[in-house]
């Protein structure tokens, strides 16, 4: 019988992996997704070329999928904490959009690989995009469930349809303002909650499960 | 066939259409100068000479095209409509019928997306959101204000290319009668609570 792991093992072996996915990440400003080499990640890691290939098999390419994944993984985080507290369905979304908005605009790698290795980057993301998108389905299914929603609304279709037009918008501001709370808030309730939500009764207040 | 085309047939309109077909069947990674040449029935010396700028360049014109021949069907299509609703569904429905049967796009859609991607993801977004918008403008504006046509145009666009590029399961818009069942509950609610509302 193998023996589990002792806790102290475990903790050693999630702070090198997060050691070497920020030197990734630092790799990647400095030299860009081309320019990322194992070497030069262990190097900055201060870790052996052996201990990198031990937590990312998979070598280069595993080690910029794992650290583009880790940074769309903070982001939605971030964006979660930052709207837990919004009482309401209305709130909670223009919250979202206004954080989101400003993360994906105020984020310098991103909008640097977006200026020189759009292709490369953008298949990155590509890989990675369908987990977020799980989530945030995954999430709008379940605020769903706790308001007040108009009659014949089903919360399958609908968070589809919320995760879409959310990301269309923090990725792409088109003709709004997105740092603008009023117009955030009027987009909100025009194009995404007013087939969904009764507004004249009210935001959509979470009442619990 | 002859170099110079016919009248009807202006040599360059040739070549892109030859590389949209070149692209229908390799992709954008394997096709060549030579094939869209041979293809169109010409010469690579023709080819430089009416499309210089190289490959790169012969695609986005190629590709400018396909949106441009789209949208003047779009346009017959907008003509024939009454109502609103009528307007926002058949820019859906064309738009999404006109993605799911284009060859090209659905051979890059699933072979080479990140060639689609820098078109279409994050700022790149925006020129192309603008394009569609005024586009449509005329049209919406018949039963909308400026800005209430400016707003809900680039939601079309939004809708169109989100579902467009990647289709729902549940969801099969490039049938009329999903398309209206969306609009009806998605978009004309939203239309609605524009016009009454007081906000700016």
């Amino acid at each position: 019988m193998v023996a589990a792991p002792r806790a102290a093992d475990v903790a050693r072996r999630d702070d090198t992996r997060r050691r070497v996915l920020s030197a990734t990440v630092s790799c990647v400003e400095r030299d860009g997704l081309a320019g990322v080499s194992l070497e030069e990640v262990a190097r900055t890691a201060e870790v052996s070329r052996a201990t990198v290939y031990r937590h990312f098999p998979g070598g280069r390419d595993e080690l910029v999928r794992q650290a583009v994944t880790r940074e769309v993984g903070r982001f939605w985080a971030e964006l979660g904490a930052a709207v837990e507290d919004q009482p309401d369905l209305v709130s909670r979304l223009r919250e979202a959009l206004l954080v989101g908005h400003r993360a994906v605009a105020d984020h310098v790698l991103l909008q640097q690989l977006l200026r020189t290795e759009p292709e490369a980057f953008l298949r990155e993301l590509f890989e990675v995009g369908p987990v977020l998108e799980g989530a945030l389905r995954t999430e709008l299914i379940r605020l769903l469930g706790l308001v007040e929603l108009r009659p014949g609304v089903e919360p399958g279709p609908v968070a589809d349809y919320l995760t879409r037009m959310f990301l269309s918008y923090v990725g792409s501001h088109g003709r709004w303002d997105l740092s603008d709370r009023v117009q955030v808030d009027r987009l909100v309730r025009t194009q995404f909650l007013a087939g969904i939500l009764d507004l004249e009764r009210g935001d959509g207040t979470f009442s619990p499960a | 066939m002859s170099e110079s085309g016919t009248i009807d047939e202006p040599i360059e309109d040739r070549i892109l259409d030859a590389a949209v077909r070149c692209v229908a069947r390799w992709g954008v990674g394997k096709t060549t100068l030579d094939d869209i040449a041979r293809e169109a029935g010409c010469s690579r010396a023709t080819l430089y000479r009416v499309l210089p700028g190289g490959r790169d360049a012969l695609l986005v014109a190629a590709t400018d095209r396909e949106l441009q021949r789209f949208l003047r069907g779009l346009a017959t299509r907008l003509d024939d409509t009454a109502t609103l609703e009528d307007v926002i569904v058949s820019i859906i429905h064309e738009a999404v019928a006109a993605v799911s049967t284009h060859d090209a796009l659905q051979y890059l859609l699933s072979h080479e997306p990140e060639q689609i991607a820098p078109f279409v993801a994050f700022d790149a977004l925006d020129p192309l959101l603008a394009e569609v918008t005024a586009f449509v403008h005329p049209w919406l504006a018949r039963h909308l204000d400026d800005v209430a046509a400016d707003e809900v145009g680039e939601w079309i666009a939004r809708l169109v290319l989100s579902y467009g590029l990647e289709p729902a399961d549940d969801l099969d818009l490039t049938r009329r009668d999903a398309v209206v069942e969306l609009v009806r509950f998605a978009v004309l609610p939203g239309i609605a609570l524009a016009e009454t509302s007081c906000a700016a």
